[in-house]
């Protein structure tokens, strides 16, 4: 049986709304008119214990909402959700001492205190037993890296700083599941990678069920292997990362600056070539022609002084897919 | 049984270290608790100067309410009034505010924890936060003061002792009444308007602005065994020894009733409100 099951789970949200034309501040005042938002319409997944799911889609398309359901802080109208043989917003208390959460953007420790006061707090609000949260609290602060923050209070703390130390919060509990909410929002390219490594020790050493919702796209392909794709309140594509580069982004681009403006010519392998003043833009496939060959190609025949390959990016692909579901 | 004992227990200790880590938090705002006591000082002054002006020029033994208290009494009304009106509640603690209206909300709902106790734990922590700094130091003002501007010592060491158990009922009824506003505000689109509201109606009667022996004769029934006498005034009137410990059992059974009364609305209100409650912003 699968450690996550979610079927049909439909929400739909009220918004309130001023309404237009003369005096609309004045009649707002007195009538609300409401508008219904389906956010959710029909979500259906299993996911068992150990995987590491990253969960993608543009903003407002229901990310947040179905994290909100699976962690028992939201109400679906309908379906059914079971997580770990529990439905999570029934039996809220003893659902929540089994996962742990992280929002990139809301912090979880006590801004005034020092890191360590929020710990302690921690351990009594999860009853933790005392050797075993020593232990787990040792552990966390040497592969954080924590052991000079412990210290300083949170307010004192970087973005980076704060953010492991959010992680190592979310994890003295030793839950089964971690929701990841954009956990590498605004931080520098080294503390993503330290947080990427550490996510992934995670997840091998302890078997911790990892979800993660980003928009960043290095997050996904470095951490996981499955992806589930949500737009419009929909489950639009469930399944490998590569298969869905495959289908919906085969190609890659290659960039490269001139020393002179080239009129284009044909070249193998191209699916298309750009040209404008000294950039030119070719489309490839690396399936059928290996990056290597379709730069050497060029460098052959082109004056080149720079060159960068780059991979068609999460929204481009979110974009193509919206665009072949006539969404 | 013992499982469930244990897990109460659990909850307690949370409650307990929240209730710790957060007047530990407040404990180092020393400059505030100055400015705050120094406002306080001056506020008190004028009503002293007041009061004496009314005691000296009205005729106090035809004056109704005023032949209840006299003008030593009315003093130290008002300094212990300026001192323990800090327990009230006069504003939605900001951490839960803030929580309220930004969404996290939902981080607290993550937490293995009934959400109204947690609360409880945190406003609780908040209304006792005031009185370390700027009630001690208007406490040692007031007892500093020249004669006549003097907080004189209790009527007997009996009332005394009254005044400590009724105060730490007060304690009580402030935070629970704090807990029924914090579950109104869950009412996000409401605004702030309502609990305002609410909680200025607490203020006035609780005596804090006028002890209530001095409002009219016609209204004193109902002054004593309304909610908020329970704030101030019960615990300042066995101070200055215009209730006795005779009547103790009675006033301080008040005081806890209304504690009870609060709390069981706000723990319903607070329940219905989160199961189909909006987590604010993405």
């Amino acid at each position: 049986m699968a450690q996550i099951e979610l079927s049909g789970i439909c929400k739909t949200f009220k918004v309130s709304q001023r309404p237009e034309g003369r005096f609309a501040m004045l009649r707002g005042a007195f009538v609300r008119e409401t508008r219904l938002v389906k956010a959710l319409e029909g979500i259906t997944f299993q996911i068992d214990e150990g995987e590491l799911v990253g969960y993608i889609g543009p903003n407002g398309a229901g990310k947040s909402t179905t994290v909100k359901i699976m962690s028992g802080i939201l109400t679906p109208d309908a379906g059914t959700c079971r997580v770990m043989n529990r439905i999570p917003w029934r039996e809220r208390v003893s659902h929540v001492s089994q996962i742990g959460v992280v929002f990139g953007q809301r912090s979880q420790l006590w801004w005034d205190v020092p890191v360590m006061d929020s710990f302690s707090l921690l351990k009594d609000i999860y009853n933790i037993p005392g050797p075993a949260f020593i232990k787990r609290r040792d552990d966390l602060t040497e592969i954080l890296g924590l052991a000079s923050l412990l210290k300083t209070p949170v307010r004192q703390l970087s973005l980076g700083q704060r953010m492991r130390c959010e992680i190592a919060a979310s994890l003295l509990h030793s839950p089964r599941i971690l929701f990841l909410d954009e956990p590498t929002i605004g931080l520098d390219a080294v503390s993503k990678l330290e947080l990427r490594d550490f996510l992934k020790g995670e997840n091998a050493k302890n078997g911790v069920t990892m979800i993660l919702t980003t928009h960043d796209m290095d997050d996904i392909e470095a951490l996981c292997s499955r992806v589930m794709v949500i737009g419009h309140g929909r489950l639009l594509y469930d399944g490998q990362l590569e298969a869905l580069k495959t289908r919906y982004a085969p190609t890659r681009r290659i960039r490269a600056e001139l020393e002179r403006p080239v009129e284009a010519f044909y070249l193998p392998g191209a699916e298309a070539i750009q040209t404008e003043g000294e950039t030119w833009t070719v489309l490839f496939n690396p399936t059928q022609t290996p990056a290597h060959e379709m730069v050497e190609r060029l460098a052959g025949r082109l004056p080149i002084r720079d060159i960068v390959i780059e991979e068609t990016d999460i929204d481009e692909i979110i974009a193509t897919m919206y665009k072949e579901m006539g969404l | 049984m013992s499982k469930e004992r244990s897990s109460f227990i659990g909850h307690l200790r949370a409650c307990l270290s929240i209730f710790r880590i957060k007047t530990a938090q407040g404990f180092q705002y020393r400059m505030a608790g100055l400015a705050g006591a120094t406002t306080g000082i001056f506020w008190v002054l004028i009503e002293i100067t007041v009061y004496t002006i009314f005691y000296t020029y009205a005729d106090t033994r035809e004056a109704g309410p005023m032949a209840g208290l006299s003008l030593e009494q009315a003093v130290s009304y008002a300094w212990l009034a300026q001192i323990f009106f800090l327990m009230q509640p006069m504003s939605i603690d900001s951490e839960i505010l803030g929580k309220i209206t930004s969404g996290d909300v939902g981080i607290e709902m993550c937490r293995p924890m009934d959400l109204y106790f947690h609360w409880f734990a945190k406003t609780a922590a908040s209304r006792l936060v005031p009185l370390f700094w700027r009630g001690s130091i208007t406490l040692i003002a007031g007892l500093l003061m020249p004669l006549s501007y003097r907080l004189t010592g209790p009527a007997t060491l009996t009332g005394l002792l009254f005044t400590l158990i009724s105060l730490f009922s007060a304690f009580l009824l402030c935070s629970s009444y704090a807990m029924l506003v914090c579950a109104v505000r869950l009412n996000i689109p409401w605004g702030d308007g309502p609990t305002y509201i609410m909680m200025l109606i607490g203020g006035v009667l609780s005596g804090g602005y006028l002890p209530l022996q001095l409002w009219p004769q016609f209204l004193q029934g109902f002054l004593l065994i309304q909610p908020f006498a329970g704030y101030l005034d019960i615990p300042l009137r066995f101070y200055v020894g215009t209730l006795m410990p005779s009547e103790g059992g009675w006033a301080i059974g008040l005081q806890l009733a209304w504690s009870a009364v609060f709390m069981v609305i706000g723990k319903t209100l607070m329940s219905r409100r989160l199961k189909n409650i909006v987590i604010q912003g993405g």
